[in-house]
């Protein structure tokens, strides 16, 4: 009798999993979809059958992700989703968003999936306020001398440190100036708050790769990676900026796929905390990004790059940087809302940047449509995130003494634009005539 | 040294030494170092690198001691010769100036010593009498308080910001606990950040104060400045905090006739203590007076100093009075550096000078108003400056950056109808539900829960069923004791000096 009931058991078991458990499944639905109105037929009295959760098997595997899965979906706060989906440290490559790598814009797309159309969207038609022009240049111009020329400082700066103690404390200034000169129109920045040089950290995992050594070799791993930034600046909002194009904007241009594994970059692996944050914690009322500013660093600054031979990675620098940090900055906002690639975003999430090096400014705008980028969340995704990006101009000429000569009204209008920008909720209702 | 792997450093070490006399020196060592193990005395080795400066060049030769003797040296042979003497050669000079290899020339050939001392106070001079002796270094008269015109800002209703303490009270989350991924971050970045997020929120007052536009920070800045005291040197001299200038300077706080009353003021001396005590006295100096800017600087007048201590350890912080001294010290240091550019030196000017200070370590603040009547600071006679200060002004009381939870927890257990099961700890016990709600007078407990005697005998009724016990929050993740009135000085000291809207 035992021994009939073992080979029973073994007749049950030696079968896939999957097949019975789908059998099973099919079996009760059938049954169901007949027999809902006939109360007669007896529905299943036994447990689901289901995969194993301890075997050595792709489905027991299966199993536990869906179970961990389901721990993230129901989780109470957002602080314990981010937990569980960061307390397991592997290794994970670290994306610099200032980088010297040649092409790394292209690699960066990639790893976010973001597409780049040159050219910023057009702006929503709006009745134009009146800008004082005048006192935007004066502030900006006195903000520049006084960091340049005006202001006697101890020890007279190295070159190579300029960046830090110059220019620095110039986009500061620039970035209170124009906010203070332009809250009567914008009154969303009156209540933002201004972060100066505050970490920025993004965890995600995209694409899967086959493990090349080691005890786990052969086996499929997740692709995980890590951006750790550090704005100079950064606006945050107590409100979501709007939309520059819808949810499910299909973008004809395509995403450039690399045919080499990141460490050809070069990109490195090592495991360190996973973090996820945007500039404060989940407990900051300002959780929506306005604008970022960034300050390239003296080793990437144009004099080298042309000394190397390197005209053509000079517009690359700037994009590297803003579709990493930018990537980084809204993905964060979206997880601070709850989202995460088994939850897409319901909205899109919209941030913009300025990169400059301290003369020539570039602008970009950033809408994240999509965190689902693992290999499990692409498969049927249509979304792409979308960066639109300007060419780098300069600011001005040159500083000669307490003058600053041929100073960019573009440059600076740009830059007013980008302040300017608002929430729907504050925008002037548009009336239909 | 074939000493295994295993075994205690100590005897590591006590393997290695060469000699037996050198062990047993060793192991009988007083000085007890790391573990169990010392550290051996400089005697007990005989082998090894002590040092690795050079050693000490030989003596000269008696010959050159006597005089009008011309010593016989190897040096035209080249090479050494035994019976001639060592020659002296002039020390190598490079010929360009090396940065690296710098040596700056003694003290008294330096080109700017000078025989008379002159004290200096910089961002680090911690005054041993404090504000006494700032007032007597800048011939200043003291008052208590802050000024009628600040003080009427403060309370007038129209300044106030909307959400004005909710905003506040973000701001000092933001700073103590927001900020950073740390679960406590320090004072070296909540400090700077609550100053700075306090101008910005200040600053979006420029729908009602159009001026505050006139206004720009620096940081970095080194201000000089340079004035004889009882025929005492003294010198500010630093780099500290942020500067607000203006492009138009402060009106007068005080009146003619109460600069003229304190002609009569006499200064308070602390004999015997000597004034200059804690400044740095310098032989080599350049006595100039600096604002900091060049010419044509189009804010040229200063506004506010804003002075700030981040040290994390409490002894590095400065004292509330020796903060205060300092702030003295550099408002009038700016104060003098502005009025000698304008007016020139040595009189009682006619126009006064007006500098605000505002010193915190983020949670204290100190606010000060400095008016410089006269820079006539030689003699203890005359017009003194005048100074309001208002000391210790808390923003907070204590932040919490992790919620207290009490761990004995009160469980409300429902047992039978009408009996109520309650416990504190351990102990549980029985009691009848009264009709009317009673408040516990020992424990903080909510106001549901009746008060009962502890010696009711511990009975447990058949049917209950235990809610699960909820730790009880004594104090919630947040500031304690806000008060709002600290920003509201804040504020008036920020936009003292904007015409009325």
């Amino acid at each position: 009798m035992k021994m009939a009931a073992a080979r029973c058991w073994k007749l049950v078991s030696r079968g896939r999993g999957l097949s019975l458990h789908t059998a099973a499944e099919a079996a009760s639905t059938a049954t169901e979809s007949t027999s809902t109105d006939v109360a007669t037929t007896p529905v299943a009295r036994y447990p689901p059958i289901v995969a194993s959760l301890t075997a050595k098997s792709k489905a027991a595997r299966l199993r536990r992700v869906e179970r961990w899965q389901a721990t993230v979906h129901a989780a109470q706060s957002v602080d314990e989703k981010l937990r569980i989906l960061t307390k397991m440290q592997f290794m994970k490559y670290m994306v610099y968003p200032q980088t010297f790598a040649l092409n790394a814009d292209r690699w960066y797309q990639g790893f976010t999936k973001t597409v780049y159309l040159s050219g910023l969207p057009s702006p929503p038609v709006e009745p134009e306020a009146p800008l004082d022009l005048g006192a935007l240049r004066d502030a900006a111009c006195d903000s520049l001398l006084q960091e340049h020329f005006y202001l006697r400082r101890r020890r007279r700066a190295p070159l190579r440190e300029e960046p830090e103690t110059v220019v620095s404390p110039f986009l500061d200034q620039l970035v209170v100036a124009l906010m203070g000169l332009l809250s009567p129109q914008n009154p969303v920045l009156a209540s933002a708050s201004v972060d100066f040089k505050r970490p920025v950290h993004f965890y995600w995992l995209r694409g899967e790769e086959i493990i090349p050594g080691g005890h786990r070799s052969g086996r499929i791993d997740a692709v995980r990676y890590q951006i750790d930034d550090k704005p100079n600046n950064q606006i945050r909002i107590p409100k979501q900026l709007p939309e520059f194009v819808p949810l499910d904007y299909s973008v004809p241009v395509e995403i450039p796929v690399m045919k080499c594994k990141p460490d050809k970059l070069p990109l490195f692996k090592r495991q360190y905390e996973n973090s996820i944050f945007i500039g404060s914690k989940t407990a900051d009322p300002c959780c929506y990004g306005h604008t970022q500013f960034h300050l390239l660093p003296d080793k990437l600054k144009r004099e080298k790059l042309l000394k190397q031979n390197r005209a053509d990675q000079i517009e690359v620098v700037f994009r590297a940087n803003a579709i990493a940090s930018l990537f980084a900055w809204t993905g964060a906002q979206a997880m601070y809302q709850g989202f995460w690639s088994e939850a897409d975003v319901t909205r899109p999430f919209v941030s913009q940047g300025v990169i400059t090096d301290g003369k020539y400014f570039s602008f970009f705008c950033y809408q994240l449509n999509t965190l689902a980028l693992t290999a499990q969340a692409d498969q049927n995704n249509p979304r792409k995130n979308v960066c639109w990006g300007t060419q780098s101009k300069p600011l001005y000429e040159t500083i000669e003494g307490n003058n600053v000569k041929g100073f960019n009204d573009d440059v600076l209008l740009q830059m007013v634009h980008f302040l300017l920008n608002k929430p729907r909720e504050d925008r002037p209702q548009v009336l239909e005539s | 040294m074939a000493a295994s792997g295993y075994s205690s450093r100590g005897t590591l070490i006590g393997m290695a030494l060469a000699s037996r006399p050198a062990q047993r020196a060793f192991l009988g060592s007083g000085q007890l170092g790391f573990g169990a193990c010392g550290i051996p005395r400089r005697e007990a080795y005989e082998w090894g690198v002590r040092s690795t400066r050079k050693p000490e060049p030989p003596p000269l030769d008696r010959v050159y001691e006597i005089p009008g003797l011309e010593p016989i040296t190897y040096a035209g042979k080249m090479h050494f010769v035994p019976g001639l003497a060592r020659p002296v050669f002039p020390p190598w000079d490079r010929g360009w100036k090396h940065p690296r290899y710098h040596r700056s020339p003694p003290i008294h050939e330096q080109p700017l010593y000078k025989e008379e001392p002159c004290y200096i106070f910089h961002q680090r001079c911690r005054l041993l009498e404090g504000v006494k002796q700032a007032l007597w270094l800048t011939k200043t008269k003291l008052i208590e308080g802050l000024p009628e015109k600040v003080s009427s800002l403060v309370d007038e209703q129209q300044n106030h910001i909307e959400n004005q303490d909710e905003r506040v009270l973000n701001i000092i989350s933001h700073a103590r606990l927001w900020h950073s991924m740390e679960d406590i971050p320090k004072r070296e970045t909540y400090c700077p950040i609550i100053v700075d997020s306090l101008l910005q929120l200040c600053k979006s007052q420029i729908l009602k104060y159009p001026s505050v536009a006139r206004r720009i920070c620096a940081k970095n800045h080194s201000l000089s400045a340079a004035w004889t005291r009882e025929s005492v040197l003294l010198q500010v001299r630093g780099t500290s905090g942020i500067r607000l200038s203006a492009k138009d300077p402060l009106p007068p706080i005080a009146s003619r006739e109460e600069v003229e009353a304190t002609r009569n003021h006499v200064l308070e001396t602390f004999y015997p203590i000597s004034p200059t005590i804690d400044l740095q006295e310098c032989h080599v100096y350049d006595l100039k007076d600096d604002t900091g800017f060049q010419e044509g600087y189009p804010y040229p007048y200063p506004h506010t100093l804003y002075l700030m201590e981040t040290a994390d350890l409490q002894p590095h912080r400065f004292h509330p009075e020796q903060l205060r001294a300092k702030m003295i010290l550099f408002a009038f240091g700016s104060a003098l550096a502005q009025a000698r550019l304008l007016y020139g030196d040595s009189k009682v000017l006619e126009q006064p000078i007006v500098v605000q200070s505002v010193g915190t370590d983020g949670r204290v603040f100190q606010f000060l108003v400095l008016q410089l009547n006269t820079t006539d600071l030689a003699s203890n006679e005359g017009i003194k400056n005048l100074v309001w200060v208002d000391s210790d002004q808390l923003l907070y009381r204590h932040f919490w950056c992790r919620p207290v939870i009490k761990k004995k927890v009160v469980v409300n257990l429902i047992t039978a109808p009408g009996m109520l099961l309650w416990s504190v700890g351990h102990h549980f016990v029985l009691q009848r539900q009264p009709c009317h709600p009673t408040h516990h007078p020992t424990l903080d407990l909510p106001a549901f829960i009746p008060a009962a005697p502890p010696q009711l005998p511990v009975l447990f009724s058949e049917a209950f069923w235990p809610i699960p016990a909820l730790p009880c929050v004594r104090e919630p993740v947040g500031p304690v004791d806000f008060q709002p009135e600290t920003f509201r000085k804040f504020l008036a000291l920020y936009l003292h000096g904007c015409p009325e809207p």
